[in-house]
């Protein structure tokens, strides 16, 4: 949700930037996009796929999760002159040290998860088992969190409807997408400019 | 008249070329920052 209200902002940034300043609005020349099909299909299948989700062991959906975002960010690598495109890279990468630090999965610690849901949820979730099967997080102690200031930890304020918990390594992500999108390339050819 | 359609077709031609990869560029960030981010969701219970 965070993620996708970030490239919302982004499209909308680039086309009204472009807009104003009377000129072109140009796509990134993302080279090898064919990676992050490739490399996005572990996690389909370990998280989004219903059918896939509920069959597999913990293990292989870790291992999905691993395999998946190491492919991901090689794509970054592959792609780093694009604007935003490090910063994304970092936050990738911040997400993935503290996702193999804790055994596979992005931690989420019981203090956070507390402040989040309904203390009758709360109940019901267990430490040490993942949150749900289409979440890449482990509910796990404070204190046996490795990294735990990249951790899940961020949440938003009380008044805000929407219930969520967040990295700094998502911070980054959201704003390299952004950056990738609202940002104008200079070094583009004139086949891929398009005015709006 | 030939032009005109001509012309007609070019444009519409390039509109949808550039449309196609305007999907594709954002299916592939949309997927690239799916795949990278971690945040957990609760939607929208009240606590």
């Amino acid at each position: 949700m965070i993620l996708l209200t970030a490239i919302g902002f982004g499209l909308l940034a680039g086309i009204a930037q472009a807009k104003y300043h009377q000129t072109t609005w140009q796509l990134p020349q993302l080279q090898h996009a064919w990676i992050v099909a490739v490399f996005i299909l572990p996690q389909v299948l370990a998280f989004y796929l219903p059918v896939t989700r509920s069959n597999l062991s913990v293990a292989v959906v870790s291992a999905c999760l691993i395999f998946s975002q190491v492919g991901l960010l090689l794509f970054c690598l592959i792609n780093w002159r694009q604007p935003g495109m490090i910063i994304l890279a970092a936050g990738l990468l911040l997400n993935l040290v503290v996702i193999v630090g804790n055994g596979g999965f992005m931690p989420l610690s019981t203090d956070t998860a507390a402040r989040l849901v309904p203390a009758q949820t709360f109940a019901n979730m267990k430490v040490g088992s993942r949150v749900s099967l289409s979440s890449k997080d482990i509910l796990l102690q404070p204190e046996t969190i490795i990294f735990p200031w990249l951790s899940d930890q961020f949440i938003p304020p009380d008044w805000f409807p929407y219930k969520f918990a967040f990295s700094i390594g998502d911070v980054f992500i959201g704003l390299g997408a952004f950056l990738l999108l609202s940002l104008p390339i200079s070094n583009v050819s004139p086949s891929q400019e398009r005015k709006f | 008249m030939k032009n005109s359609a001509y012309n007609f077709a070019s444009s519409l031609s390039k509109i949808q070329k550039h449309h196609i990869q305007l999907f594709f560029m954002t299916l592939t960030i949309v997927m690239l920052v799916l795949g990278a981010g971690a945040p957990v969701d609760f939607g929208g219970v009240s606590k």
